[in-house]
């Protein structure tokens, strides 16, 4: 019972994982360029979230679409400033001025905020439901469906769509699709907003349980990285596997005590938050060592 | 001496003065204080130019590195009350050590998967500094740290602590200037520019990353150390990303590869947030804001932008015309001339289910040159990457005067008198024509990374390889355009440039692929003529074409691939004939002719 429990929350943590990584691999398919800021922007949503709800206290749900249009926007800005005054020089350029603008977003956060960690309102209300006997929180069921919606709504937009044909193009030969009368550049700033957005949406669904600090932006670009690392460079599906892989496993692995009791009581203490992290980071090691082309894929890509 | 040679040469001495005076003008125990860690960042940004700069790869761990010397002070002087002979060494071999293991998984990645991969590092050091209390102090870091001392005696702070960390930081900038002039200096920025083009003039281009990222650490290492005992404490802080972001900033705004530049860098963003200390986090968003700025608007940092500058004022010194001197002519084989030069034997490579060469075999002589046709995609620039190394064969293989070179990998297959050029040409289009060539001296004239030489002879084989390289432009009928960035010329003469550069290895076989692609007639006919010239020194080449009658002229043999197998060898015109090579080009009914 306790496992699925885990399970359900992990899940909940993987979805809004899955919503920054992919973002982050939106934008590396159509760039090349890798966006440092990426969890920067999930703490920006956190933080957009939190001002919007001190003007306005209604229920998280309702926020989202303001949270999504306003990220959006960012993403815009963002493409404007870090992207496209050094779209033409080496890829390493666009991921120092996103590291650079990741700093800026940080410290106007701190700025505004201070360093305590706030949380977003429920998407719809505190407390937990009683499923088969099983206790959850609403917000994890709220957010398991919400990402899943908006991931469905993404594969909608990216495989059913002219403007989903059209990034789609972009992100695969850039010349060609210019040749075909697309309208590359603003492909590119869209699929940033759409990137952004994501990743906004990921702050707001997660700020709640985990709560969101101005320097939070580190961590998640890290899960994000490794997500796309495990799920196989520049694949949008890997990149979802990735994330819940990763968040099942940092749920579930501090609590390997109470749910493998003939674990020795001497070892208890190897299982921490802390622990999680670096057994996450050697994994990613093994990963890049053994498997470059991640754990599902089978052709090894290279972006230079 | 001219006015302009005057002012240039006392330049440095301007500046060492401004260094010495400088604290002796802000003397309060704070500035001091401030001036010190000024010295400490040097070193640190000193070694991120290693990594950072030289060899091109946006690692993030330079903080990391950083942080864990700091801790190792900390712990060993704190907690074990060790002194400065013992706790220094150690600081700097641990940081090494945990760039010796995440080097080796993460190292040969590509730039990105670099940069985060290395970030891992530094989350995983911040999160042991604070969880682990007993050891690290947890949060609050750990107190009384010592200062800098031996047998009991430890240097005061201010004016003793300064003069011991600047003259430190002094030595890492002989070091690190000793380590990256001249030649190699220019075959790390050939190797920032193209790894191919490195790996084709001989350089193992995975050794020269592995080095630069332990010189990065060693540095950090140092920095580190000195850190922790001038504030006499550490504490988490030290291994915080905006550590990272200050000494990647410091570098960006500095320059990435210039000694003066680390210095530069670390003084701004050092005394600047002094002295707008009242603007607490807003000078991090300045921070940010002058990075992104910089990085859009003069990337190569403030060095750069004061070349630039004094270039507009003519300080530089005008170029001459170093004078040419032939290379080394070629010392006596002592294999016998039965053994032929090149013999590739049944090579078999397989992309996925595609047979990209089967059983390919064929011989070269010295002396003779070759010409490999088929239509596209039917191995040839497969064949030489395998014969240079790039790609793994899957069978078969490859003799180079008797001596298997199959398993090779590509810089010691140079080494071994292989040259080539590509087929998009791969040069470093900010060096001079003449730089681009005397890099590939570098190997030959024995000055590779940690090599020594006396001091005397400092940049003897700099101006050595320049004078041959001048012999190299001239034989190419391109000494004109000797100071000329490779990426002003026109397509004719970088042509030209690459097979110079390509001579500049003293090879024994040149391979070629598609020499006379994009060349108008006329280049065509001087390149063919050029290339003929070549052979009369033993020189053998293989040349791969579409543009047959251009071989016609050159080649004494022609080798024709198809779909992987080699389908006709021959006199040119015996080739040229066959019905095979005619069905090749032309499908299956048999034409006239090629084109």
């Amino acid at each position: 019972m306790l496992t699925l429990q885990l399970l359900v929350n992990g899940i909940a943590l993987g979805a809004a994982y899955a919503l920054c990584a992919l973002g982050f691999v939106l934008v590396l398919n159509a760039t090349g360029a890798v966006n440092f800021a990426q969890g920067d922007m999930v703490m920006a949503g956190g933080f957009v979230a939190i001002a919007l709800v001190s003007l306005w206290p209604v229920p998280g749900l309702v926020l989202l679409p303001a949270v999504v249009l306003i990220t959006g926007l960012l993403g815009l800005v963002f493409s404007a400033i870090g992207y496209f005054p050094l779209k033409s020089r080496p890829p390493v350029s666009v991921f120092i001025s996103t590291i650079a603008l990741g700093v800026i977003f940080q410290n106007v956060a701190m700025v505004t905020f201070g360093p305590e960690p706030r949380a977003t309102p429920p998407l719809l209300v505190a407390g937990n439901v009683d499923v088969g006997g099983l206790t959850v929180s609403i917000q994890a069921i709220a957010v398991i469906l919400i990402a899943a919606l908006l991931v469905g709504g993404q594969h909608v937009l990216l495989m059913r769509t002219r403007l989903g044909q059209s990034l789609r193009a972009t992100a695969q030969d850039r010349e060609m699709a210019a040749a075909l009368g697309i309208r590359v550049n603003l492909m590119i700033a869209l699929t940033f907003a759409l990137s952004t957005a994501l990743a906004g949406v990921a702050g707001l669904l997660l700020a709640n349980t985990y709560f969101v600090t101005p320097t939070d932006g580190t961590n998640y670009i890290l899960k994000a990285y490794i997500a796309a690392t495990i799920g196989g460079w520049g694949r949008l599906h890997g990149a979802i596997a990735g994330a819940m892989l990763i968040a099942v496993f940092e749920v579930m692995f501090p609590a390997l005590p109470l749910l493998i009791p003939v674990l020795p009581v001497a070892i208890h203490g190897m299982f921490s938050q802390t622990s999680a992290s670096i057994v996450l980071y050697l994994a990613l090691l093994a990963v890049l060592f053994l498997r470059p082309q991640g754990l599902f894929g089978e052709i090894a890509q290279r972006r230079a | 001496m001219s006015r302009r040679a005057l002012i240039s040469g006392l330049m440095p001495f301007a500046g060492l003065a401004c260094l010495v005076a400088w604290p002796l003008v802000f003397n309060s125990p704070y500035d001091l204080r401030v001036f010190t860690l000024v010295g400490i960042y040097s070193i640190l940004v000193l070694g991120y130019q290693f990594i950072f700069g030289h060899a091109g790869a946006l690692a993030l761990t330079q903080g990391a590195f950083f942080g864990i010397a700091a801790y190792v002070t900390g712990i060993l002087g704190a907690k074990f009350g060790w002194s400065f002979p013992v706790t220094f060494p150690l600081s700097i071999v641990a940081p090494v050590l945990v760039a010796v293991v995440v080097a080796i998984p993460v190292l040969r990645l590509e730039s990105h998967y670099f940069a985060l991969a290395t970030l891992g590092i530094a989350q995983v050091a911040l999160l042991i500094a604070i969880k682990w209390e007993s050891v690290t102090g947890g949060a609050n870091g750990l107190a009384g740290v010592p200062g800098i001392g031996a047998f009991g005696l430890v240097l005061p702070r201010g004016y003793p602590t300064l003069a011991f960390v600047w003259g430190i930081a002094g030595v890492c900038a002989l070091v690190a200037w000793w380590l990256m002039r001249s030649l190699r200096g220019r075959a790390f920025q050939l190797m920032r520019t193209s790894e191919l083009a490195a790996m084709s003039i001989g350089l193992d281009t995975a050794r020269l990353r592995f080095l630069a990222f332990l010189l990065s650490a060693a540095f950090a290492g140092i920095a580190g150390a000195l850190h922790a005992h001038t504030l006499r404490v550490v504490s988490p802080e030290v291994l915080e990303f905006h550590v990272m972001v200050t000494c990647l900033t410091m570098a960006v705004i500095g320059g990435r590869t210039r000694v003066v530049g680390a210095f530069l860098g670390a003084f701004l963003l050092v005394q600047l947030p002094e002295w707008f200390r009242f603007l607490e986090h807003y000078y991090l968003i300045a921070y940010g804001g002058a990075l992104l700025a910089m990085i859009i608007v003069a990337p190569d940092g403030l060095v750069g932008l004061l070349d630039r500058i004094g270039a507009r004022l003519g300080l530089r010194p005008r170029h001459t015309l170093p004078a040419p001197v032939p290379l080394p002519s070629a010392a006596p084989e002592d294999v016998t001339a039965e053994v032929p030069l090149l013999s590739v034997n049944g090579l078999t490579k397989r992309f996925g289910g595609v047979a990209a060469l089967e059983d390919v075999s064929f011989q070269v002589d010295r002396g003779e040159i070759v010409g490999l046709i088929g239509p596209n995609g039917s191995g040839k620039t497969t064949l030489v990457n395998i014969v240079t190394g790039l790609t793994p064969a899957d069978a078969g293989e490859v003799r180079l005067m008797g001596q298997d070179i199959t398993h090779d990998p590509a810089f010691r297959i140079v080494q071994r008198g292989v040259a080539r050029t590509f087929q998009l040409i791969e040069l470093v289009d900010d060096m001079t024509c003449l730089e681009n060539v005397a890099v590939a001296r570098l190997t030959k004239l024995g000055a590779g990374f940690g090599r020594s030489r006396s001091p005397t002879e400092v940049d003897a084989p700099f101006g050595l390889a320049k004078r041959q390289a001048a012999h190299l432009l001239e034989r190419l009928g391109m000494l004109e355009a000797a100071f000329e960035p490779a990426g002003n010329l026109a397509q004719g003469l970088r042509r030209r440039l690459e097979i110079a550069r390509a001579l500049a290895l003293e090879p024994r076989l040149l391979l070629l692929d598609e020499p006379a692609a994009g060349l108008n007639e006329i280049e065509q006919q001087d390149l063919a003529i050029r290339l003929k010239g070549l052979r009369t020194s033993g020189l053998a080449l293989v040349v791969i074409e579409h543009n047959v009658p251009f071989l016609m002229a050159i080649a004494d043999r022609l080798v024709c691939l198809n779909a992987g197998r080699v389908i006709a060898v021959g006199k040119p015109s015996d080739v040229r004939a066959d019905p095979n090579v005619v069905a090749a080009y032309f499908g299956a009914q048999p034409a006239d002719g090629l084109p």
